[in-house]
């Protein structure tokens, strides 16, 4: 039987992989890392992130949500230095212990070792600055807005070298929603323009840094953008949802990107699921086949909002591998 | 080209920066401020069919609106009355439990761009609020519900109900990721749109009735 990363390495390879990748299963996600404290804010609670961003996650919602109006940080793209302030990506080795422990506790045959990043370039220009406000300035003040993502691809930079500094990763799972679930926000012209350079950027000093494996999360429609996602050296696209014609994109990418998702968390992941809507999901994202492609919920971690319908989710996949293989 | 075809083009292609210099030349050679706004009108109208087709993304429709707002603010003076908002008022909002707005600001924008008034609620707007504002503004003839997520739904439901049952001669439009024209047909309400192009279109489909 291979360990959970030789099969995933099947999978994306196009070799002969001996079960479905289930989920998140090949990736050991390293939380604890310091640069993430504060991050997350607990439920009914609301404050300031470490860029100023203000967040409010009300009792008895799913997640938490970036408030804008007074708490906007940036008031005038123009005046933009003046408004942001990077945080700080040095941290003692007292505060990396904790991630530097989980770290080695992983046994890398079985598993990658991954390092998350959260808010990505394009989010982090909305959240900095609201989407409508974020959306007009690529066409008003272009100049700008390269300035913004030029100095946010610094950070992430910097970020990145400590990450790699302290935990050695062998994968990186990076956020950035690039879409509504019926199209991405940008144009693929202007994506290009303003993302696919500062995402060669980083995604590139990662992989000449050793991490082997690069894990986008966009929980949307992006089918758009994969040739763009090919060429910044993403090698699976996290969060894929049934809007993109997976089917299609594995016959047209298959082999250069693999695509993970299928199971619409929206669609399984709410208070009256059942098994039976759990199942009927798994099989159809299951008959997409069985390379290039991970059954998984689009969700962004591997969790789900309500209890039970992540291991569901896996116990839906072993029945299918099962069937399948 | 005339120039209501001038302003018309620069609000589809978001000129910003030159509308209202625009909108007043047209002004200045005699033509009718009603008649500038139906072009602005109309230019929207075109946005939000190339938003629905794909053939446009939302920066572009949102240039295209703020470059209609602009325009209208040189037309104001000009306009009897309240004609910027010839299809009435329209509350819209983002329902309890959901604090997404992307989705129903753009509809908020194609609305007005169609000639609505908007009294925009903001996000996780419980059902007796939307119904208040239905109830305390004036010439209210459209509630926009706005929804993007599953566990949302049965607000958006509650909500359709209280506005029905109140009586109130007000009509229901819903949307937004999880809802469909079925459900929508479910719960009560008057229409539903798949995308702010299609909402603009609806929208006054509905109150024209």
């Amino acid at each position: 039987m291979l360990t959970k990363r030789q099969n995933l390495m099947e999978v994306i390879k196009g070799g002969n992989p001996d079960r479905f990748v289930k989920q998140y299963e090949f990736l050991e996600i390293i939380m604890e890392m310091p640069m993430l404290k504060g991050v997350f804010l607990e439920p009914g609670t609301e404050g300031k992130n470490a860029w100023g961003v203000y967040y409010r996650w009300p009792e008895g919602h799913i997640g938490q949500m970036p408030v804008h109006g007074e708490h906007t940080v940036i008031k005038d793209i123009t005046e933009w230095k003046k408004y942001v302030k990077a945080p700080s990506v040095k941290f003692s080795d007292e505060e990396w212990a904790a991630a530097v422990e989980h770290a080695n506790s992983v046994d890398r045959n079985e598993q990658f070792v991954t390092a998350p990043y959260f808010g990505g370039i394009f989010e982090m220009c909305h959240n900095l600055m609201s989407m409508e406000n974020a959306l007009i300035a690529f066409y008003e003040e272009p100049e700008h807005m390269h300035e913004l993502i030029e100095f946010i691809t610094e950070y992430e930079l910097a970020y990145a070298k400590e990450v790699i500094d302290h935990i050695h990763p062998d994968a990186i799972f990076h956020h950035d929603d690039w879409g509504t679930q019926r199209n991405s926000f940008l144009s693929p012209e202007m994506f290009k323009e303003f993302f696919l350079e500062p995402y060669k950027k980083v995604y590139g000093f990662y992989k000449d840094n050793g991490v082997e494996l690069v894990v986008h999360h966009c929980d949307s429609y992006a089918a758009n953008l994969v040739p763009f996602m090919i060429e910044m050296g993403i090698d699976i696209w996290q969060g894929c949802m049934t809007t993109n014609n997976i089917p299609e994109l594995i016959k047209k990418y298959g082999g250069q990107i693999s695509f993970m998702g299928g199971i619409d968390s929206g669609v399984v992941d709410f208070p009256g699921w059942n098994q039976e809507i759990v199942e009927r999901e798994v099989e159809k994202a299951c008959n997409y086949g069985k390379l290039y492609f991970i059954p998984s919920l689009t969700q962004g971690l591997n969790i789900s909002s309500f209890p039970g319908v992540y291991e569901a989710v896996d116990e839906a996949i072993d029945k299918m591998s099962k069937k399948m293989f | 080209m005339s120039k209501l075809q001038e302003v018309k083009a620069m609000v589809e292609q978001g000129k910003t920066k030159l509308i209202a210099g625009k909108v007043q030349e047209a002004l200045d050679e005699g033509n009718k401020a009603e008649d500038i706004l139906q072009s602005m009108i109309d230019a929207m109208g075109v946005i939000g069919d190339r938003f629905s087709a794909g053939e446009i993304f939302v920066p572009e429709m949102l240039i295209a609106a703020k470059a209609m707002s602009l325009g209208v603010d040189v037309l104001k003076p000009h306009l009897a009355g309240e004609s910027t908002s010839s299809l009435g008022t329209c509350v819209i909002g983002t329902v309890e439990g959901d604090l997404h707005d992307i989705g129903k600001n753009l509809v908020a924008m194609m609305l007005e761009g169609t000639g609505f008034n908007i009294v925009d609620m903001g996000v996780d707007v419980s059902p007796e609020k939307f119904l208040n504002a239905a109830k305390e503004n004036k010439d209210v003839k459209l509630v926009a519900l706005s929804g993007l997520l599953t566990t949302t739904m049965p607000k958006m439901e509650e909500t359709v109900k209280l506005i029905k049952d109140s009586g109130l001669p007000v009509k229901v439009i819903v949307g937004g990721a999880p809802v469909s024209e079925e459900y929508a047909a479910q719960i009560g309400a008057d229409g539903y749109a798949p995308d702010a192009g299609s909402a603009a279109v609806k929208a006054k489909e509905l109150v024209n009735g």
